[in-house]
């Protein structure tokens, strides 16, 4: 009888312990308040459990607030500890918590983390427009119209991305990092051949035979003209260059004269074909860095990449040392300097605890003290300050000649997805399509007529 | 006198006997409540994290929601649309014909790798354990292998090409189109053949010797030897092999994304399944009423499957 007393007791005790770990999430904040108060840097920390962090804090020292801001790879991008460094230096009473959700999934955590609680983040960064849609249906983040007249906040100084981001008139984000393409490209390999390098005014056809020229295939040093990573921007948006298309303009036979080229290219070898690059995961980087790629499209975000990179010796400078930029190619009758865009955006959740504090900081982040900070880590920030530009371009390691300075003025910026409800449906879709034209699954004519058809059930159900 | 004394003493065992009856009623309650503190914390845990989400993610299937918003009611829309959503349409397509290749392929590898390593030869240890070897590897790491392997030019292209003298624009692409599937195919039988082997092995020894003597004393070949008791006795775990691996193909996930999927997860409609789908619907396009719904789909199709295979199983034990 005894015995068996004691193993219901034992039983009992087990349950408990096992609710109480079903429902950790809600009972933990209390212990964790006063071991993690200290720490800035709380990567695996719960929203429930940051959650009771804050108030507490806020509460029990007054004044002081604790802000916590959603980032990703905190250690391979120098400008998080930057920017919360600048901040905090210029505000005594605020911290700025980074919390690390990683950059794999970034959007998708997020989104997640924010379904359960709004204030489980005070400031989100906002990696890409498809995300910045779903947060924004999802009533996540605060319309920031409001702070924004109340501060005198010039959007003219956005280049017209904000534009491209606005939904039902409002504004939920502001932007702070803003990329944009450009072609790099490697002159050792021009002047191996005897060629110009590329210009900063050349139009597809010129681009297409300057990558013809250029490319060898004698065994042992063969090189390839272009190179086009497997990202569907890379191909497909040459076609919004001209200001008229849009990926949100429902039919896509506009995509069709750069799939040609760069196609015909991968059949006469002047680039390496897309089915490897998929299944072999060769990244853009080690394509480029390798040293037998003349000319690749790529975000402005590599130009910190090889800098960083050639300095600490990863990337051979015997290879790829002697890089430079110019501007994207264009269609004939397009400005030369016309380029996609790609934005990061920083926003304040609607669960904030503190909006005014949170505004506060997206205000320093976005504002020209948040782009000094981003120019001086190597980023391209969205407010392009000519003293922004001269940063970068005076970067150790930036290439020296006065073209790839000129390359960065951008004439017309384009965000590659601009916000419309249902872009993370039209960006699978055309993803999804993309690869099927690529590898060949479907001719280009399919692959459009099926992107028509798919996406034109969407818009027009 | 002695009539009340009789009485009294019918009266005592009578008391008795009620209070031996509610003590093992009691007793009985205790052992109940012990019975069941034992399977609460399952249960409680099963129910929490299982039983209540899949009831909701029934229900979700006939709204529209986000995860955020309030949730709206939507009718049989999302099931309607499943019939006009391309997309769908292949990943359904897709899944079952993994499913008709998979599941008949391992089942007949794993087979015959567990009568071959049930032998007696030598070393046997060594070739069980290669055989479960590619179970137990990491999944990410053999996929890598794999597409390093198949790659258009990889060794196995290069064998295609130098000695069976492929044409090179004739080399096959083993991840695109058509022949995606067959590497999906190829690749979880290799994968997990050796699971399923070490079940049969355990079948195999199951089955008593004096039947193979008693059949060698009639002069039964090998084959008959197989025939009439080796896969009738092994009827049982060959049932529950192919269920397993049914429930198992159905919910493929991690070949589809790891072999087909690149660096930014995007599957095409011939290489694109349904579980992948499920996972684009509900995570990255949030649109968990119609995710649910591709789910019940899903679900349906294992439920009918399994039936099919209960009922089989049922008319062999009848017969």
């Amino acid at each position: 009888m005894k015995k068996r007393k004691l193993i219901s007791a034992v039983m009992a005790c087990s349950m408990v312990l096992a609710l109480a770990g079903c429902g950790g999430n809600g009972s933990t904040p209390t212990t964790q308040t006063t071991t993690t108060a200290e720490t800035t840097q709380t990567e695996t920390t719960t929203p429930a459990t940051t959650e009771g962090q804050t108030t507490t804090q806020a509460e029990a020292s007054g004044d002081t607030i604790t802000l916590k801001w959603a980032i990703w790879d905190q250690d391979a991008t120098p400008y998080w500890m930057a920017l919360k460094d600048a901040y905090e230096a210029k505000n005594d009473n605020v911290t700025i918590e980074l919390i690390d959700l990683g950059s794999t999934d970034y959007m998708t955590v997020l989104a997640t983390q924010l379904s359960g609680s709004t204030s489980a983040f005070d400031v989100v960064t906002v990696k890409d427009v498809p995300g910045y849609a779903t947060l924004v249906q999802k009533n996540t983040i605060e319309p920031l119209d409001d702070y924004i007249s109340a501060a005198n906040i010039d959007l003219s100084l956005y280049g017209g991305a904000t534009d491209q981001i606005t939904v039902d008139g409002k504004l939920y984000q502001l932007p702070f990092r803003n990329d944009f393409w450009v072609l790099f490209y490697n002159k050792d390999l021009f002047d191996k051949a005897g060629i110009d390098y590329p210009t900063n005014d050349m139009t597809f056809e010129e681009y297409d035979a300057l990558a013809r020229q250029v490319s060898s295939s004698d065994f042992g040093s063969s090189v390839y003209g272009a190179h086009y990573h497997t990202w569907r921007s890379a191909v497909q948006l040459f076609g919004v260059l001209d200001g008229e298309h849009s990926i949100l303009s429902g039919t896509y036979d506009f995509f069709k004269p750069y799939y040609e080229l760069v196609l015909n290219q991968e059949t006469d070898n002047i680039c390496r074909s897309f089915t490897n690059l998929k299944t072999e995961g060769l990244h853009y980087s080690a394509a480029f860095s390798g040293g037998d790629v003349a000319m690749m499209n790529m975000g402005s975000w590599f130009i910190s990449t090889m800098i960083a990179n050639l300095q600490s010796g990863d990337y051979d400078s015997s290879l790829c040392g002697n890089w430079a930029i110019a501007k994207y190619p264009h269609a004939e009758g397009v400005e030369a300097g016309s380029t996609l865009g790609t934005i990061t955006g920083i926003a304040v959740t609607t669960g904030a605890s503190d909006k005014d504090a949170a505004w506060d900081f997206v205000e320093f982040v976005s504002g020209t003290e948040g782009a000094k900070v981003m120019a001086e880590t190597g980023n391209f920030p969205a407010i392009m300050t000519s003293e922004a530009m001269d940063i970068i371009s005076s970067l150790e390691g930036f290439p020296q000649d006065e073209q790839s300075k000129a390359a960065l003025e951008v004439s017309n910026l384009y965000l590659e997805v601009p916000y419309a409800e249902n872009v993370s449906e039209i960006n699978s879709i055309l993803d999804s399509y993309h690869s099927s034209i690529m590898s060949g699954e479907m001719t280009i004519d399919e692959g459009i007529a099926a992107m028509n058809d798919a996406i034109g059930k969407i818009l027009n159900p | 006198m002695s009539e009340m004394k009789k009485r009294e003493e019918t009266k005592e065992v009578a008391a008795s006997n009620i209070a031996l009856i509610k003590g093992r009623e009691q007793k009985e309650r205790r052992r109940t409540l012990i019975a069941l503190s034992f399977i609460a914390p399952n249960f409680i845990g099963f129910a929490v994290f299982t039983l209540i989400p899949v009831i909701f993610a029934f229900v979700l299937a006939f709204t529209k929601w986000d995860g955020s918003n309030p949730i709206q009611f939507a009718g049989i829309a999302n099931f309607t649309k499943l019939f006009s959503d391309q997309f769908f349409l292949a990943a359904l397509k897709n899944t079952i014909i993994y499913c008709i290749g998979t599941v008949p392929l391992t089942l007949i590898a794993s087979l015959a790798l567990a009568i071959l390593l049930n032998q007696q030869i030598r070393g046997r240890g060594i070739f069980r354990t290669i055989a479960f070897f590619p179970y137990v590897a990491s999944l990410v790491a053999v996929t890598a292998v794999w597409k390093m392997l198949f790659s258009q030019s990889g060794p196995v292209n290069a064998i295609l090409y130098y000695i069976f003298h492929v044409e090179n624009k004739d080399l096959p692409q083993w991840f695109v189109g058509n022949l995606v599937m067959v590497s999906y195919i190829l690749f979880s039988v290799w994968k997990f053949m050796g699971y399923y082997m070490v079940i049969y092995l355990a079948g195999l020894q199951g089955i008593s010797k004096e039947l193979y003597e008693a059949a060698s004393l009639d002069g039964a070949n090998t084959w008959q030897k197989f025939a009439s008791i080796t896969w009738p006795q092994l009827k049982p775990t060959t049932f529950f092999v192919s269920v397993m691996l049914t429930i198992n193909c159905f919910k493929v996930f991690d070949v589809a994304t790891l072999l087909a999927g690149g660096d930014n997860n995007t599957l095409t409609v011939s290489s694109t399944v349904l579980v992948h789908y499920i996972y684009q619907k509900g995570f990255i396009e949030w649109d968990l009423g119609y995710a649910s719904a591709v789910a019940m789909v899903l679900f349906l199709l294992v439920l009918a499957v399994t039936l099919i295979q209960f009922r089989g199983e049922k008319n062999y034990a009848n017969s």
